[in-house]
């Protein structure tokens, strides 16, 4: 029987509470930080040699969806009645309304260090200790809306124009291409500043801290914001009669990108699972 | 592993300035994986191939190595050749002393451990963007202690396993 993963905005006080502990207490058994070291260490660039598997590729999508499943379980081994909501920052854009209260994310870092100082998740709180981070702050940290020059979250009709793209990926299937719902929905633009940071990207950088840094993981919000990137490919299939994912077969020996991405039927590290096994998992969660 | 720059060996030796990263004629990454590797990096490659230890003249040429005051911050980086010949070179990165990871995309551009989301034309650009976005009186972590105890260690400042190739 698939369980539904809702829109945080619609979270009851009585569930925001369950996932709250959830994530605390994955955290206090060690599991969490995991996920964070996992995700560094599988973050491998396009202009850098070896497989790609979670970004600037193809597969960036079905990796994100099996550690959203990992994560999943991990809550749901603490309290089955957990799922992972997503957060549409189509609709929630404001730095003080839904995730940022204090009875789920916390809010914004303080001017001074970034520090995050309200919610569960808040250092003084005492449960949420960064271990696996790129600056010596123990703290999260965020900086939302980037205040020293800031942005906006992407809009809808950004979003959109991925969503319309009707093919996968397309070659050389990396941060490079300009077509392709992944790239488009993954976000790497041409160049420099505010106009090459899209969808994905984006709102990674507009968190700010922790989400712009190597080990973006550690602030929990990664998780709702991969569960509305993941809700985007179900969007994408069902808007374009369920097209595929592309590569459907491994660039050749004589391709560039021979070696370094994962095609369709081929495995995924670190799980050994296909992107094909992961292209529907109407069994497993649905979203509401 | 980053080394830091401080601990570089510094001192011009004929022959090892390093070519541009840019320049005109070097080889892609894609290039050399087409299997043109064997020619256009045994030319290319050569100045590199000679030197014999890291050397970087700390006024060397523009594009191989900065050293300056941003924000506060003292933010040095150098390109030092790689150990292995099918390696073109190193950027080794500090912000106040402490290792600064640099990774590569495929257009050439440059994202920091700090600021992964985004890339930038230079290291330098990137040194900076870093510091942009690290809050102030935050500091880079100390490198990690060596792999006792296996797991993941020394992986944290390195993105993996992967050096930072020019």
């Amino acid at each position: 029987m698939a369980y539904v993963r809702k829109d945080v905005s619609r979270l009851t006080a009585a569930e925001r509470a369950r996932l709250v502990k959830a994530f605390l207490e994955v955290k206090r058994r060690g599991e969490y930080d995991e996920f964070v070291r996992v995700h560094i260490d599988y973050y491998t660039p396009d202009g850098e040699d070896g497989l790609r598997a979670a970004h600037m590729a193809p597969s960036f999508l079905p990796w994100h969806r099996r550690f959203l499943l990992d994560l999943e379980r991990a809550l749901r081994r603490v309290d089955e009645s957990v799922t992972v909501p997503y957060w549409d920052w189509t609709r929630e854009r404001s730095a003080s309304g839904v995730p940022w209260t204090k009875d789920l994310l916390g809010g914004d870092g303080r001017a001074r260090d970034q520090q995050v100082m309200t919610g569960p998740f808040a250092y003084a709180a005492g449960h949420w200790t960064i271990r696996e981070g790129i600056t010596d702050g123990e703290f999260l940290a965020r900086d939302l809306g980037r205040a020293r020059d800031p942005i906006d979250l992407p809009t809808r009709a950004e979003l959109d124009r991925a969503l319309d793209d009707p093919v996968y990926d397309v070659p050389p299937w990396d941060s490079t291409v300009t077509r392709g719902f992944r790239n488009r929905l993954e976000g790497w633009g041409r160049g420099s500043g505010k106009a090459s940071w899209h969808n994905h990207n984006r709102v990674h950088r507009w968190v700010g801290g922790a989400m712009l840094s190597g080990a973006s993981v550690n602030d929990p919000v990664f998780w709702f914001h991969h569960a509305f990137i993941d809700l985007q490919w179900e969007r994408w299939r069902s808007r374009h009669h369920g097209r595929r994912y592309l590569p459907a077969r491994p660039p050749g020996p004589g391709d560039a990108q021979h070696g370094r991405i994962v095609a369709r039927g081929g495995k995924l590290p670190p799980w050994n699972v296909t992107p094909e096994s992961l292209e529907d998992v109407s069994r497993i969660y649905r979203y509401a | 592993m980053v080394v830091g720059v401080g601990g570089v060996a510094v001192g011009a030796e004929p022959g090892a300035r390093q070519p541009g990263r840019a320049g005109a004629g070097r080889p892609t990454r894609r290039e050399l994986t087409r299997g043109l590797f064997a020619s256009l990096a045994a030319l290319a490659l050569a100045p590199v191939v000679a030197a014999s230890r890291p050397v970087l003249p700390a006024d060397g040429p523009a594009g191989t190595s900065f050293d300056e005051t941003y924000r506060g911050r003292r933010i040095r980086g150098a390109l030092v050749p790689a150990v292995r010949a099918v390696d073109d070179g190193e950027w080794q990165v500090t912000v106040d002393g402490r290792p600064l990871h640099l990774m590569r995309r495929a257009d050439g551009s440059w994202l920091s451990m700090v600021d992964h989301y985004s890339s930038y034309p230079t290291p330098l650009a990137a040194t900076r963007a870093a510091v942009d976005e690290m809050g102030p009186g935050q500091r880079l972590r100390e490198p990690a202690p060596g792999p006792a105890g296996g797991g993941h260690g020394g992986h944290l400042h390195m993105g993996g396993d992967h050096g930072v190739r020019a």
